[in-house]
């Protein structure tokens, strides 16, 4: 029988999603709930998990196509005898949430998977000849080693075979059984404010598709000549940097504040939680959750900052609760995920959310629903280097704030220069509602709190 | 340590330290995880403490205290005696090397080895009760590897007295005068062969119509013959019906009776996939008690299984093999479980090694096959142990490309490795057949047979066996 899987409403009132990136091709042993296809939405990529255990028998839309909500972009044959046909489009919809999968619905009888083709070569006339270390690079470039002649003896796939194919305008599509890579945080050489690599996006979600982080400074800014569509991530990213850069008139202040008090503050409060054994609350508290907290406070005394002028330019909503977006980096682009209600968590509990956050948008679990109501954000891009940065409001807010990486730079202390681990602090706001005294004042608050972290305990 | 309901916090949890898990721990540890190890009885798992380990080592006992008294062709005469005990401590030791190395290992490595039972609470959370009671953990990625137990049979429960399954057939404290084992797959024929070398009279009871069913024939045939002469009583076609009414025997389902001391009961494994309270996880075992896993042994993101808990041979090498898949997998690397070929070696006598496909599972493929089989009498080596039966036997596809190599000889478990090293490189008969193999030593009949197989055979004087 054949599952036509439609796709499911994986947000609240969502109406269409591109597909990103086809995990499985025609042909493709999958079981129930391995995830199948990447989707964007307009909040957050997700992985649709398959609805059915089987073979695909035919995959209807193509990576790059924007499809409404209902559209079957999928067939799974699962082996059944054909019955009364129905389709997976309610049950699936009922498990597609890019939560943590859970392989086997409660939602009724599900047909008992197949038993799943193991692939020893002992079931196979198809399968490729290519030795483990070249199976392992074909895996490692993304090659479908079922798509590629070999040029060995016999028809074996040789290294250079996969190597040819690798390269842009390669014959070879892409692989559909390798795993996708799991993100993992750039490393930094200079220490950095906390979990959260962000900067501008990175150019990593190409029309060539996601790439593994490890290849990435290689990979950084490669792209053969010619004319690309724009997918993903990517995509939306073009689309809000440019409604944000023509319409909200940005004015950008810099500072740079001593961080020594600071980093102190957080190796104390980090001591003191690992004598109550609480290691893992310790591991999270990442100098960008005091800037968070901060941050918060500072919101709470200028309400005109954690605002936005609304869409026709007339008025201005402030917004009630305090919502930090915190930007993280992944391989496919920028995802800014939100802290709710910043400003009345203790230390702890907002170190954990923001570890737990900036987790789930690497590793593609954080769900729509986390990826909105952010009414102010922050960019910890110095964790990618560089001192001062001009970061780009999102629409819907009016404000901004970047983190450069510290380091010892020399500043003057009573009248001598000495040597300082100094933090570069930049603060872009809507100039159409915040003029040039408050965006020092807001800034200033903040720098103050760098300064005295003790003055957190005071509140807003 | 925190006790309770308070959940302890691990990157990874393993769940099962046999060949499988264990090797998934320390590879996790190896990748800086923090990797904590749960295991219900002895690290090891079923192969270092009641399976491949001490099986192997009662049958290079049996195989010494046999070959020993039958040396007389070779001029040696000599009427060795049993010290049954002996044996016994021989196995112990074997085991206690063996499952010392791995918990130095593990300790080295800092692995958390945690004992007790484990069972899932939530998706997320398993417990895992001892004597002192529950101990909760809360994980990143979980890797299962539990293993499986021996199936029992309804009709013949186990007693450990008079009814043992293969463990308790290892760890006899004395040596029985008959036994009748229950089953003719490779565990109950390695079982048989080294109780009968032990001057144990055996008796093979097998279902199917013939030993050793998942074996191609011809193989299975040699050992058949080994066996007879050995003395060991074959009866296949037959079910066991239960110990007969005074006792002292197995009586059949068509009314004969066995003589037997004790009844070996070794008729298939069963995976230990019901006792982790996986419904907890969501997860539901497939109809035959295995795990549905994808190419890189996820049942969903963070969850995996490895070993007798997924489809395939139940074998220590192809769990050790999912392992290092499935902890890549989790360190986010690609990864895929995609041998050509499994190899399993039977212990028998002679040894059996079979890799890759049969001229009969090509067909039902669909490639087309052919193959060629070398006799071990001709071969140098195995005439001078005086030990001839048996043979090599090479399987190449259309394009000439080697797919199946299967072995019955002496010593042959020892070529599954180059076997397997030639299927896995897809190497072609021209490459087998061009690579010089030592004389004299048993290993030459693989090359001749890859000659054989190209036509061209050296040592015997035959043309190619055809199929398809």
């Amino acid at each position: 029988m054949t599952v036509r899987f439609a796709l499911p409403d994986v947000g609240e009132g969502l109406h269409e999603a591109e597909i990103v990136r086809w995990l499985v091709g025609v042909g493709d042993t999958v079981v129930r709930d391995q995830p199948i296809v990447e989707v964007l939405t307009d909040k957050a990529q997700v992985e649709l998990p398959s609805p059915a255990a089987g073979t695909v028998a035919a995959v209807t839309v193509a990576e790059g196509d924007i499809v409404t909500v209902g559209t079957v972009i999928v067939e799974i044959d699962d082996g059944s005898a054909p019955t009364a046909a129905p389709t997976a489009g309610p049950t699936a919809a009922s498990t597609a949430m890019p939560t943590a999968s859970v392989p086997i619905g409660t939602e009724g009888a599900a047909p008992p998977p197949p038993v799943p083709t193991i692939p020893t070569g002992r079931a196979s006339g198809t399968r490729p000849k290519a030795s483990p270390s070249t199976r392992r690079l074909a895996a490692r470039l993304g090659v479908d080693l079922r798509t590629l002649p070999g040029s060995g003896p016999g028809g074996r796939i040789l290294a250079a075979d996969v190597e040819t194919a690798a390269r842009p305008g390669g014959p070879a599509a892409p692989a559909t059984t390798a795993a996708p890579a799991a993100p993992a945080a750039p490393a930094t050489t200079t220490e950095t404010a906390g979990p959260a690599p962000v900067a501008a996006p990175l150019p990593q979600a190409g029309p060539l598709g996601p790439v593994p982080v490890a290849r990435a400074r290689a990979t950084l800014g490669q792209l053969p000549a010619g004319t690309h569509p724009l997918r993903g991530i990517r995509r939306l990213t073009a689309a809000s940097m440019a409604q944000t850069w023509s319409t909200i008139p940005h004015i950008t202040g810099m500072d740079e504040v001593d961080a020594t008090a600071l980093l102190e503050a957080r190796k104390r409060l980090q001591a003191s939680l690992r004598d109550s054994g609480a290691e893992a609350e310790a591991a999270a508290l990442t100098p960008l959750v005091l800037l968070a907290a901060a941050v918060a406070r500072t919101l709470r005394r200028y309400p005109l900052v954690n605002a936005a002028v609304d869409p026709d330019g007339t008025s201005v909503t402030v917004r009630e609760r305090v919502n930090l977006g915190i930007a993280v980096a992944t391989p496919d682009g920028l995802i800014v995920p939100v802290v709710t209600d910043a400003d009345r968590r203790d230390l702890v509990s907002l170190a954990l959310e923001m570890q737990r956050l900036a987790g789930a948008a690497r590793d593609r679990t954080v769900s729509a629903e986390e990826l909105r109501g952010g009414t102010f954000t922050l960019t910890n891009y110095g964790a990618l280097g560089g001192r001062f940065a001009t970061p780009l409001i999102l629409p819907g807010q009016a404000g901004i704030m970047g983190f450069g990486a510290i380091k010892e730079r020399p500043i003057a202390v009573d009248g001598a220069v000495v040597a300082r681990r100094t933090l570069p602090v930049v603060f872009s706001a809507d100039h159409r509602i915040i003029d040039g005294d408050l965006s020092v004042a807001f800034q200033e608050t903040v720098l103050g709190y760098i300064a005295e972290p003790l003055t957190l305990l005071l509140g807003a | 340590m925190v006790v309770g309901e308070i959940p302890e916090s691990t990157g990874v949890l393993v769940i099962g330290a046999g060949p499988g898990g264990y090797a998934a721990a320390l590879r996790a540890a190896q990748a800086g995880k923090a990797v904590t190890l749960v295991e219900r009885d002895a690290v090891g798992g079923t192969c270092l403490n009641v399976g491949c380990i001490p099986s192997k080592a009662l049958i290079g006992a049996a195989t010494l205290f046999h070959d020993a008294g039958h040396g007389a062709s070779l001029g040696v005469v000599a009427s060795p005696t049993l010290d049954w005990p002996g044996v016994q401590s021989h196995l112990q030791r074997s085991v206690e090397a063996l499952t010392s190395g791995v918990r130095q290992l593990l300790k080295a490595a800092k692995v958390s080895v945690v004992t007790g039972t484990a069972r899932f609470m939530s998706p997320t959370r398993v417990a895992v009760e001892d004597d002192h009671g529950l101990r909760h953990y809360e994980f990143d990625d979980c890797i299962l590897a539990t293993g499986s137990r021996p199936m029992a049979l309804p009709d013949l429960p186990v007693d450990g007295e008079r009814v043992l399954d293969s463990t308790g057939a290892l760890f006899l404290t004395a040596r029985p005068s008959s036994v009748a084992v229950v089953g003719g797959g490779y565990i109950g024929v390695e079982l048989g062969t080294a109780l009968a070398k032990l001057g144990v009279t055996v008796t093979i009871v097998e279902l199917a119509e013939r030993i050793l069913p998942e074996l191609d024939r011809g193989l299975a045939q040699v050992v058949l013959k080994r066996l007879r002469e050995l003395g060991v009583t074959v009866l296949t076609g037959q079910r066991a019906a239960g110990l007969s009414a005074d006792g002292l025997g197995l009586a059949l389902a068509d009314g004969t009776v066995v003589d037997a001391e004790k009844v070996i009961v070794a008729v298939g494994r069963v995976p230990n996939s019901d006792t982790l309270g996986l419904d907890h996880a969501g997860v539901r075992p497939q109809p035959n008690g295995r795990l549905a896993v994808g190419p890189d042994r996820r049942i969903s993101r963070h969850l995996f299984a490895i070993g007798d808990l997924t489809d395939g041979p139940a074998l220590a090498h192809k769990a050790t093999a999912e392992a290092e898949v499935a902890v890549a997998a989790l360190c986010g690397e690609p990864a895929a479980f995609d041998p050509a070929a499994i190899p399993a070696v039977v212990f028998s006598d002679p040894e059996i090694a079979t890799v890759g496909l049969t001229t009969a599972a090509a067909e039902a493929a669909g490639i087309p096959a052919s193959s060629f089989r070398f006799p071990m009498g001709a071969n140098a080596k195995a005439r001078i142990l005086g030990d001839t039966a048996g043979y090599a036997e090479v399987v190449v596809d259309g394009d000439g490309t080697v797919i199946g190599v299967h072995l019955a000889g002496p010593h042959v478990s020892e070529l599954a490795g180059e076997a397997a090293l030639a299927i896995e490189m897809a190497a072609t008969l021209e490459d087998l057949a061009g690579v010089i193999h030592p004389h004299p030593t048993v290993s030459e009949a693989v090359l001749e047979a890859a000659l054989g197989a190209a036509g061209h055979p050296l040592h015997v004087h035959r043309p190619p066996r055809r199929s398809g």
